[in-house]
């Protein structure tokens, strides 16, 4: 059979769900083996930058016209295209203050540079173009990224929980942070698939996999309310990996 | 007749970037290394966030560097607040900070620096060609992945580091999980240094470099308040503003840290240049290979990576010694009351100084938030030495001039995303992408 040719890449990011990649320690070289790296930057040099791909795997939010050109074309030479990670899914870090105006943003930053500067809020891919399956986190656990490659390996995808974090935690027997112990953990709104990390370390949820379908954002935000956090700090924790919850998600 | 050569995108290092060559009649007139990475406009996100959240955050800058972003901003948050942490916390914290080490080493040496020695294209490749070294490099690289992990709770963007201590600190049986993995790299990392000096070392010669290292007198030796340079300069990293100034580069629009009007050098070579302490194994190896290193240029920076892996490894036993000593305890972090202030903390990243600062109004909400990372106090230096040796290659032909190129700045392991993070002091201007 022949190898499937892959693409990786990333868009405003930090890089991390590509080196969740190169984090497979054990499994990297199986991977190198399995499939053709056709662009690959991070991880390797050189490469066809116009062959056709069969899977483009890229992460990162859409904040600049070159984000947004390189992503119309990996879509337009790859067959199938995965959007990798929380903020190629939702928006991620980058997109937690699209509700102040970007302008802003950039003159506390760069100042009077900051019209030189090309950039708009960051979105998340759907709102360009079609996306063909994501695997969320910020970031993705290595299981869903090597569940992912051997399911393409087969001409598939896999199917990744549809239920919140809590029920994970609860799985493990971990103590409540949110009842027992009023913190603000976002468990009950966040898609599971991490295996309530964060919650098994006495963490509360920093909501980095971003909703779950049919996610109660009003019983969490009442029940956050009435234990006495402010609407400022519900939202703020809520925008961080994704800046409007109302969408619901492309792929559920 | 002018014309230029492209080395675009640069690869095998982390983020988007690009050098050009521009030459006149086959001579080189000036290059230029521009960073390109979107503006990721973190200290503006920052502004507001509690300080609580700020660590959080922050660490998503970069994923090769989460941890010691991390560990930094908890560090100044805590200067701020006026938070003291525990022992046991301060053990843990430099235990995952030499975890971070041994990863981001590691997986320079093996993944992104040895392919250029073994005319291979990047892992892919050297699976095929090297697959015993390369499996090696993934083994230690793991162990220093295992640390982030337990310590951490995760290895990319750590949950567990919180300000005034930890969640659930890793307990025995982890730490004896920890330790037996780093027993069995050990002999992985002298066998990485004996590897790396094998390799044939570069002939002609860059200028001089002034290297600068945090220095501390006590432990933990990657934490200190105090900058020093290899001339004699030392400072306060609270006094980083007055000393690592900004300058905008002519036909470059990006903006470079120099210290005292002057480029600096940091990182693992930087480190080893300085003097920064080293464990047995490693300092052994450092007296072997001295004259490799002390006022060596940046093409000797991988090599000192390679000594400071035994360092890590090394250390982070004893560290794992020191807590199964002392017993696990669990702690409560302390209720932290908010409080008007300002704090900065400067730790040894992998790739060198790294610094972060910030404010906090009397809620805690910050309102000023500045990170200094290496890459951008490398750039300088980088920019310097790509004139330099494009100069020396001149009439090597175009393909050696790209490899060679390339392979000095992947020497100095910059780290874009990182660099290209700007922030909001007052009314300077920062890189731009
Ligand atoms: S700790 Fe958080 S994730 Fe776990 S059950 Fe409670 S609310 Fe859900
Ligand atoms: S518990 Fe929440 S914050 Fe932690 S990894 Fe899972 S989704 Fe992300």
């Amino acid at each position: 059979m022949k190898k499937p040719v892959i693409a990786i890449a990333g868009l405003t990011a930090c890089s991390g769900c590509q080196l969740t990649l190169l984090n497979c320690e054990a499994e990297l070289p199986e991977v190198a083996e399995r499939f053709e790296f056709a662009w690959f930057p991070m991880g390797t040099t050189g490469g066809d930058d116009c062959a056709a791909i069969d899977v483009a795997i890229v992460e990162g939010a859409v904040s600049t016209p070159d984000d947004l050109e390189t992503l119309l074309r990996l879509r337009s030479r790859s067959r199938l295209l995965v959007a990798f990670g929380t903020c190629a899914l939702w928006g991620g870090i980058a997109a937690m203050k699209n509700h102040e105006p970007r302008t802003a943003l950039t003159e506390a930053v760069y100042g009077e540079m900051a019209v030189n500067i090309r950039t708009f809020n960051p979105a998340p891919f759907h709102q360009f173009i079609k996306v063909d399956f994501a695997i969320p986190g910020c970031p993705p656990e290595k299981h869903e990224l090597l569940t992912t490659l051997a399911s393409l390996l087969k001409g598939t995808f896999p199917v990744f929980p549809q239920y919140p974090v809590c029920t994970e935690c609860r799985n493990r027997e971990n103590r409540c942070l949110l009842i027992e112990d009023n913190e603000i953990c976002l468990g009950p709104l966040i898609q599971a698939g991490c295996n309530a990390r964060c919650p098994a370390v006495g963490i509360k949820c920093e909501g980095c996999r971003g909703p779950v379908t049919e996610a109660n954002v009003a019983a969490e935000t009442e029940l956050l309310l009435r234990k006495g956090f402010t609407r400022e700090e519900i939202e703020s924790r809520m925008r961080r990996f994704c800046p409007e919850w109302d969408l619901s998600s492309p792929l559920l | 007749m002018s014309e230029q050569i492209e080395i675009s995108p640069l690869t095998r290092v982390e983020g988007h970037g690009k050098v050009t060559v521009h030459l006149d009649n086959g001579q080189v007139e000036k290059v230029t290394l521009s960073l390109f990475e979107s503006p990721r406009l973190f200290e503006a996100l920052l502004v507001g966030k509690s300080f609580h959240e700020v660590p959080e955050i922050i660490c998503r800058i970069c994923s090769l560097c989460s941890t010691v972003h991390r560990v930094c901003s908890l560090m100044a948050v805590e200067k701020a607040l006026g938070i003291e942490v525990s022992k046991q916390t301060r053990l843990y914290r430099e235990l995952i900070l030499y975890g971070g080490h041994i990863q981001s080493h590691a997986l320079h040496l093996f993944c992104l620096a040895l392919p250029d020695y073994l005319d291979a294209q990047g892992f892919a490749d050297l699976a095929a060609k090297a697959p015993e070294e390369l499996k090696m490099g993934l083994r230690i690289k793991a162990a220093g992945n295992l640390i982030q992990e337990r310590v951490g709770g995760r290895l990319i963007h750590p949950v567990t580091l919180i300000p005034g201590g930890m969640g659930k600190p890793l307990d025995r049986d982890g730490l004896l999980e920890l330790k037996e993995t780093l027993e069995a790299v050990l002999p992985d990392a002298t066998n990485t240094f004996e590897l790396f000096s094998t390799l044939p070392s570069a002939p002609t010669s860059l200028p001089t470099a002034r290297f600068m290292a945090v220095m501390s007198d006590e432990a933990p030796m990657l934490i200190g308040e105090r900058l020093e340079t290899s001339d004699g300069t030392a400072f306060q990293a609270e006094e980083y503003r007055e000393r690592l100034r900004e300058d905008v580069c002519e036909g470059n629009n990006a903006k470079i840290s120099l210290l005292d009007g002057e480029p600096v050098t940091v990182g693992a070579l930087a480190r080893l240049n300085m003097g920064t302490w080293l464990s047995q194994e490693a300092s052994q190896s450092f007296l072997e290979s001295k004259e490799k290193i002390i006022g060596a240029d940046i093409r000797a920076n991988s090599f000192s990576q390679a000594i400071e892996l035994i360092h890590a490894v090394e250390r982070s036993l004893q560290l794992i010694d020191s807590l199964l000593s002392a017993g696990i305890k669990k702690e409560k972090p302390p209720a932290i009351a908010p409080r008007k202030g300002k704090g900065t903390a400067s730790i040894e990243a992998p790739r060198g100084t790294l610094i972060h600062s910030y404010s906090f109004d009397g809620r805690g909400l910050c309102t000023e938030a500045d990170i200094i990372t290496p890459t951008a106090i490398n750039q300088a230096a980088m920019e310097r030495d790509l004139l330099h040796y494009a100069r020396a290659l001149e009439g090597a032909g175009e393909e050696i001039m790209k490899l060679e190129l390339e392979k000095l700045v992947r020497a100095y392991d910059p780290c874009i995303s990182c660099a290209v993070h700007v922030i909001s002091t007052h009314s300077q201007k920062r890189i731009s992408p």
